[in-house]
């Protein structure tokens, strides 16, 4: 792996308490460095979503600092495209074409049409839609609309791609495709992604790292480090033994909630 | 071979069924309704017949259509009086419902101090602060016009404020993660969305100015002009013309289902071309 040490995201200690007193997440530590794909995968309600909304500036640490680049996730949306953010639901505006849908965020801030166009081909090849520029999202499968949901988030070339369990809604072989596809992006791209999933194959199919993490509190409980070349097989034996390691440090941190209570 | 022949026996069967079912469809939608309006209009016809009531009691439809016929020098220029007053306050109460609510849903403290004064304004009826508005804006056509206007106003400005305020919390996050202004989450994400919403208000509010129409006619008179709907359902009341009466009732009704087609041809228009997706819900 040829992973630089430059610090693409840092949490330092970070506590998250909502207003309901829920503790979402506690202690956290976790430095991503670039180019890294990272997977923080945990049972519902550990904060993995929280913690990655964090670092999008949609909600801010009790305690602790979440830094994107070394400045506040806030000031960085503010100045530039560097992070983009995929939902669990592709969240297209239904009254506008796939095309129209894709170059929105460079017309939100401002591009010219010219270069609009020539991005919107671009991200729209790469995840193989370009024949399905006037298509409206009523007219797509849920995969394809996941597809256009990726080409918009790439179409402002991010650094930082952030991912909130984006393939939960699809079906087995569609999630494969997309995952091999969106492995491929991520190669040519050169983005740090941080995926979001409670799916352990999909955690060992994608990741460099994957951060596990536990419920109530939220607290990152094993770091795994996959030292797979891609792309990986399923078949593999290696590969079912990361999926093993992964599996048996999700149940550790399940046993030791239930001992706890 | 067997298999083959069953399945084309059961195709036929379908095929049956599929008939039958279009014929119950034409049954259920056209000629059910048809046959209820022949029956109600025979009835119509046989009671004042049959019991010997006077037409200025209740009138046969043969006598409202003759009556219409007779006046229609007075009807016609009657209907389009109203529909021009009606239009206008439809058209005011839509430009003003849409630039008020727009207006209160970009800033919660407007909304806020603004909206519960609104529903005051609603629920104060009409016909009370009618005199008012005649003083103010003296008898006739201006009245009538202001009227009509905030008859129609307020389901115009509740759903769309309501449309404007329910949008998807992860659409409303996306447009803040690539840094969107006010003005540009308004225009590209919250009008947009809110536009079903939108229309519903409008076809809602399309009969309710007609309806304020001719109240308003009622109240503020002609003011020198000649009088619309509301005016000649006054005058041939008063003169007991009753046929002539049920035909100004039959001629409001009907130009209030004409006027409230069109709007929701128009929506519909405005919902295709921009919001397909919306199309498919609403069928």
């Amino acid at each position: 792996m040829e992973i630089q040490q430059n610090p693409v995201v840092a949490f330092n200690r970070v506590k998250k308490v909502y207003n309901t007193g829920t503790v979402a997440l506690s202690e956290f530590d976790l430095t991503i460095h670039e180019g890294e794909f990272i997977s923080f995968l945990g049972p519902s309600g550990c904060g993995k979503s929280t913690a990655l909304r964090m670092v999008a500036g949609l909600g801010e640490a009790t305690n602790g600092t979440v830094t994107v680049f070394e400045q506040k996730p806030k000031d960085v949306i503010r100045n530039s495209n560097d992070i983009a953010f995929v939902f669990q639901e592709a969240n297209l505006l239904p009254w506008r074409t796939v095309y129209d849908n894709v170059v929105l965020p460079l017309e939100l801030r401002g591009t010219d049409k010219k270069s609009q166009k020539e991005t919107a081909e671009r991200v729209l090849e790469m995840v193989g839609l370009k024949d399905h520029l006037k298509s409206y999202p009523r007219q797509l499968s849920g995969g394809m609309k996941m597809r256009v949901s990726i080409a918009r988030a790439l179409s402002a070339k991010p650094k930082l791609l952030l991912m909130d369990e984006p393939f939960a809604a699809l079906d087995e072989i569609t999630r494969q495709t997309l995952q091999l596809d969106l492995l491929n992006i991520w190669k040519k791209e050169n983005t740090t992604i941080l995926f979001v999933t409670h799916n352990v194959y999909e955690a060992v199919y994608l990741s460099t790292r994957i951060a596990v993490m536990s419920a109530r509190p939220g607290r990152l409980t094993a770091m795994i480090d996959v030292d797979l070349p891609y792309p990986r097989e399923r078949a593999n034996s290696k590969f079912t033994e990361y999926v093993n390691i992964a599996s048996q440090s999700l149940e550790d941190t399940m046993g030791r909630r239930e001992l706890g209570t | 071979m067997n298999v083959q022949t069953v399945t084309s026996e059961r195709k036929e069967l379908v095929t049956v069924t599929g008939k039958r079912k279009r014929l119950f469809k034409f049954k259920g939608t056209v000629l059910g309704p048809v046959l209820a309006f022949i029956a109600f209009l025979s009835l119509w016809q046989l009671i004042p017949l049959l019991f010997g009531i006077a037409p200025f009691i209740l009138p046969k439809p043969t006598d409202v259509i003759q009556a219409a016929l007779e006046n229609w020098t007075l009807l016609s220029p009657a209907i389009q009086i109203t529909l021009g007053e009606a239009i206008i306050g439809f058209l005011l109460s839509a430009i003003i419902g849409i630039f008020v609510s727009v207006l209160l849903a970009s800033s919660r403290i407007l909304e806020i101090s603004i909206y519960p004064y609104a529903i005051i304004l609603q629920t104060i009826p009409v016909v009370a602060i009618a005199p008012i508005i005649v003083i103010w804006f003296g008898s006739g056509f201006n009245s009538i016009v202001i009227i009509s206007f905030i008859f129609g106003l307020f389901p115009i400005i509740s759903n769309t404020l309501m449309g404007l305020n329910s949008v998807d919390k992860n659409m409303q996050e996306l447009f803040t993660l690539y840094n969107a202004s006010k003005w540009q989450s308004m225009w590209k994400l919250r009008i947009p969305a809110a536009l079903p919403y939108i229309t519903a208000g409008l076809k809602v509010s399309s009969t309710l100015t007609i309806l304020g129409a001719i109240t308003g006619e009622y109240i503020a008179g002609i003011g020198g002009g000649k009088g619309g709907l509301g005016y000649a359902i006054t005058v041939a009341a008063v003169q007991l013309k009753t046929p002539y009466l049920f035909a100004c009732g039959i001629a409001s009704a009907i130009f209030g289902i004409v006027f409230y087609l069109l709007v929701s041809y128009l929506s519909n228009m405005l919902l295709k071309s921009w919001h397909e997706s919306a199309m498919k819900v609403e069928k």
